[in-house]
């Protein structure tokens, strides 16, 4: 009788939580081992796993990015196999691979050689996803660039792009056909980076610092390879032309419907009378490998970005 | 012999491969670049008549077929010289069986990175395939069979890598060594004690020729029919066939027997089963399976590999039938309304009737939008080989999936394998970076039919140059047409004026008048330019009708002559069908080792979205589109941009 007068009235419900009614002490109950529960479920979930940072695998056909990209998931997988062979790619993969735990990652830099977290990265290597595309010249446009164009654009985290490396055949780049190709690719990686960029309102200058770029020289085994300054060298002199050819170039068709603007944009700086080098971008060069053993060093880089 | 054979995906990543002897990755490659990718060389015969299309590289042929549902390729390669019939057999079932038996790995995402142990299956396929075939290898075989039965471990021992096929060497030889090496690969991973194995291994050969000896038998003879090596005719290569199999039995049986003696129902099953041609594999199958089970386990380890291979095998082949069969009145309105419902819901697997009308519908699209007819219907016929067996996305209709596989076919065309910049072609040229090349002339020659605007485009190209500060030497080899040099000298006074009043480059005009021989004049000019430094020759040549030999076969001298270094045709965007003989002709009409290199499509304002004209010409001879004439004026000049034409077309 009292018990159901108490409840509802203000007062009444007062004195029953004080009462040691068994419904107020069930709910106090589920409140307080439920609310903790709830709470991690809520907040811990989110923050538990970051979303992987994704790479893109660039460059010009027979340069080697399956080679490296099945390198890197073999070497990733727990099961060690042998690579497999490779041959000229039609469609773009992905995959989730490890940092080896020889290499530390950016996001551990600062830690202590004693830290206890870092025994655990043998066991739970830092993670990151690669993207191979294949880099015939009739589907560089369609599956890499415009890989490259979604991935940067991309609002969603887990979608965007961390870096790009960019494989270079170094014993291929003394033909000037294979030369050509090589650094047309590359202007019109770095231009899309660029116009990304610029259209965020920042300067050229700082493309770098938004999406990095590795050109990685490849295939350093073999004996007509060139270093790679000489790499470099080479690829700026010829982005250089590719550069000055293209701002002579004749316009597109779809031009003449008028709905692209005419401010014509140069790769580097907004003048174009500098001579190109990688330095206008901030970007990185080099660093070469030999099949098998030598990806470290490009794997160090990775690890720069993780 | 067969020289490799690999099983490869789509992202170029190989599964797995087994070479007998080395083969260049650049085989591969080729096949993939040429076939795949840039659709050069059209692949003779269709998935659906069986048998795998063909593509020859060096002195390689190659076999592949391809898996849509998984991305994945599996190409045999073999010496052109030998005629292998069994080859598009063998593929037929390796990926059949490779399927089957790694369906879930292939599925999951690790899939590239795990190691699949698929020699034994290989090895037992490609013996059995061979010894069908293998019709004159009587003799030899035996006795490598009684060798091998005598000691297995010498001819473990001889089991090293197969030698390298010669092409001087007698076939039958070959196999025999074949069918006793690769026996010995494919035991060892299978058990590990080699005592064990390696003895049933002269009888491991029991499941090929007994087993399915239906099956087989009749397989061997149209391989054997097939077979172009086989010179002698039908009758005896059956009767040799026959003849060696039995006596090889018999023996095999006496072998067998003392294995398990009391087992009366083998003997009998076998004997039926080599009498009766035509016992349905089911029956076999089951039969096989209780007689490798009674033997014990793990003894006669080949044999049931042979076993499992085959129950793959007739699965396959059963499930085949019944999909076949369940088309009856009931199955087929359910699956009707299941397709329909999938239409609307997506993920459906593509078969030929669901693409037939959208097809239709986009053919027709197609030529209205002024597309060549033969240009159209290998277009769609490509859309469909790449659409058929594919799963449509979610809530995506088979139009939908149709109009995606379209656009990017499309794309894929018209985007060039490598894009030319001409004035970096030019410059590369007239200023050489290296001290042993001599400047030179850049000389560019413009052909087409009459009346297309090869001097019309000429004079827009030496605008483009001129804008570019270069020197500019027109030729007039048009000897022919009346009113042809004056008109070039007409253009060329206009630009003369144009250049020295925005002061930029210089042009002059080269002519001989009329009635000299084109090519004799076009030397002249290319000299002449030389001479006097010019950056650029540019040569107009008389409009020739394509399919006129005498006037097209002036064109080989003409190139001889003068030495392009780029042709140009011209073609008109109006043109409909008659594009792509048009490019075709043009494109062979330079003798050997000379081809076009690349399309000037004129008159493209005339058309509005009927762009067919760039497919057509591109698709027939796989040359790239340099330039659009767009205009009246001599800025009307434009390169080709690949996403505005497919949209286009698409419209």
């Amino acid at each position: 009788m009292e018990g159901q007068v108490g409840w509802t009235s203000v007062g009444g419900v007062l004195t029953n939580l004080l009462d040691g009614n068994p419904i107020a002490i069930a709910v106090a109950i589920v409140i307080a081992f439920g609310l903790p529960v709830l709470l991690h479920m809520i907040f811990f979930r989110a923050a538990a796993s970051p979303p992987l940072r994704n790479f893109l695998l660039l460059g010009p056909s027979g340069g080697g990015k399956t080679a490296l990209f099945s390198l890197l998931e073999s070497k990733s997988s727990r099961i060690p196999k042998p690579e497999p062979l490779t041959h000229t790619s039609q469609t773009s993969t992905l995959t989730t691979v490890a940092l080896p735990a020889t290499v530390t990652a950016a996001s551990n830099r600062y830690r202590s050689v004693n830290d206890s977290s870092l025994l655990d990265i043998s066991k739970n290597p830092v993670r990151y996803r690669v993207r191979d595309t294949p880099g015939h010249g009739k589907l560089r446009e369609s599956q890499g660039l415009s890989q490259l164009r979604e991935m940067t654009q991309s609002k969603e985290a887990r979608e965007r792009l961390r870096a790009v490396v960019f494989m270079v055949d170094a014993a291929a780049l003394s033909e000037e056909e294979a030369l050509r190709d090589t650094a047309t690719y590359l202007h019109d990686v770095l231009f899309v980076l660029q116009k990304r960029a610029l259209d965020k309102g920042k300067s050229a200058a700082k493309v770098a610092a938004e999406v990095p770029v590795l050109v990685a020289a490849n295939k350093q085994d073999l004996f007509t390879a060139l270093p790679a300054g000489s790499v470099r060298e080479k690829l700026e002199a010829e982005i250089e032309r590719v550069r000055k050819f293209r701002s002579k170039g004749l316009m597109d068709a779809s031009a003449g419907s008028g709905e692209t603007g005419g401010e014509d944009e140069i790769l580097g700086n907004d003048e174009g009378q500098e001579k190109f080098t990688f330095k206008l971008l901030e970007d990185e060069v080099g660093s070469n490998a030999e099949r098998g053993s030598g990806v470290r060093k490009w794997e160090e880089w990775i690890g720069m970005w993780l | 012999m067969l020289e490799s054979f690999e099983i490869l995906t789509a992202s170029g990543i190989v599964l797995w491969s087994k070479s007998y002897a080395p083969v260049g990755a650049h085989i591969i490659n080729s096949l993939i670049n040429d076939v795949f990718i840039e659709e050069k060389v059209l692949p003779q015969g269709t998935a659906g008549t069986g048998v795998a299309p063909v593509y020859k590289k060096e002195k390689y042929t190659l076999k592949w077929k391809r898996v849509k549902e998984f991305n994945l390729i599996f190409v045999a390669v073999y010496q052109s010289l030998l005629h292998l019939g069994w080859i598009d057999k063998l593929i037929d079932n390796i990926a059949t069986i490779f399927i089957d038996l790694y369906k879930e790995q292939l599925k999951s995402t690790r899939s590239r990175a795990i190691e699949y142990p698929f020699d034994k299956y290989f090895d037992q396929q490609v013996q059995e395939l061979e010894d069908n075939t293998g019709a004159s290898a009587s003799a030899d075989r035996i006795l490598g069979d009684q060798e091998a039965k005598k000691d297995p471990f010498a001819s473990s021992d001889n089991g090293g890598p197969p030698p390298p096929s010669v092409p001087g060497l007698v076939k039958a030889q070959r196999q025999a060594a074949q069918t006793v090496v690769t026996s010995d690969e494919g035991t060892p991973p299978q058990t590990p004690e080699i005592s064990r194995s390696s003895t049933p291994s002269s009888a491991h050969a029991l499941p090929a020729k007994l087993g399915p000896g239906g099956r087989v038998s009749r397989r061997a003879r149209k391989a054997a029919n097939a077979s172009a090596n086989v010179s002698s005719g039908d009758e005896p290569v059956r009767k040799s066939n026959k003849t060696p199999k039995s006596g090889k039995k018999m023996r095999k049986w006496g072998d067998d027997g003392m294995a398990d003696e009391d087992d009366g129902e083998i003997l009998d099953y076998s004997v039926h089963d080599e009498g009766a041609d035509m016992s349905a594999p089911a029956v076999e199958a089951v039969a096989q399976d209780t007689w490798g089970r009674r033997t014990g386990k793990g003894q006669f380890v080949l044999k049931d590999l042979g076993d499992e291979v085959h129950s793959i095998l007739e699965n396959a082949d059963n499930e085949k039938s019944k999909a076949g069969a369940s088309a009856g009145v009931v199955g087929s309105s359910f699956n009707a309304i299941g397709g329909l419902f999938r239409n609307i819901v997506g993920g459906k697997v593509l078969t030929e009737s669901d693409l037939e009308k959208p097809l239709k519908a986009m053919e027709d699209h197609l030529m209205k939008k002024n597309v060549a007819r033969e240009a159209a219907i290998r277009l769609c016929e490509g859309v469909q080989r790449e659409l058929i067996g594919k799963k449509t996305g979610n809530f995506q209709s088979v139009d939908a999936a149709l109009r995606n596989a379209m656009e990017s076919s499309l794309r894929k065309i018209l985007t060039p394998t490598s894009s030319l910049d001409l004035l970096r072609e030019i410059d590369s040229v007239t200023s050489p970076s290296s001290k042993q090349q001599a400047a030179r002339p850049y000389v560019i020659s413009i052909v087409g039919v009459n009346g297309v605007g090869k001097s019309t485009n000429l004079s827009k190209i030496c605008y483009f140059l001129l804008q570019n500060n270069y020197r500019v030497l027109i030729a007039a080899c048009d000897t022919f047409r009346s009113g042809a040099v004056e008109q070039l000298r007409v253009h060329a006074r206009n630009l003369k004026e144009l250049s020295s009043r925005e002061n930029v480059g210089e042009v002059e005009l080269y002519e001989k008048g009329y009635g000299k021989d084109a090519a004799n004049v076009a030397k002249d000019a290319v000299e002449y330019g030389a001479a006097n430094k010019f950056d650029v020759v540019l040569i107009d040549t008389a409009g020739r009708r394509h399919n006129d030999q005498r006037l097209m076969s002036s064109l080989e001298k003409f190139a001889k002559f003068a030495q392009p270094d780029k042709i140009f045709m011209v073609g008109e965007a109006l043109v409909g069908t008659d594009s792509v003989m048009q490019a075709r002709n043009f494109n062979q009409a330079f003798g050997t080792g000379r081809n076009l290199d690349g399309f000037i499509i004129s008159k493209c304002d005339t058309v509005g979205d009927m762009v067919g004209t760039l497919v057509s010409m591109v698709h027939a001879t796989g040359i790239p589109i340099v330039f659009l004439g767009v205009g009246q004026h001599y800025g009307d000049l434009r390169g080709l941009s690949v996403p505005w034409a497919v949209g286009l077309l698409m419209k």
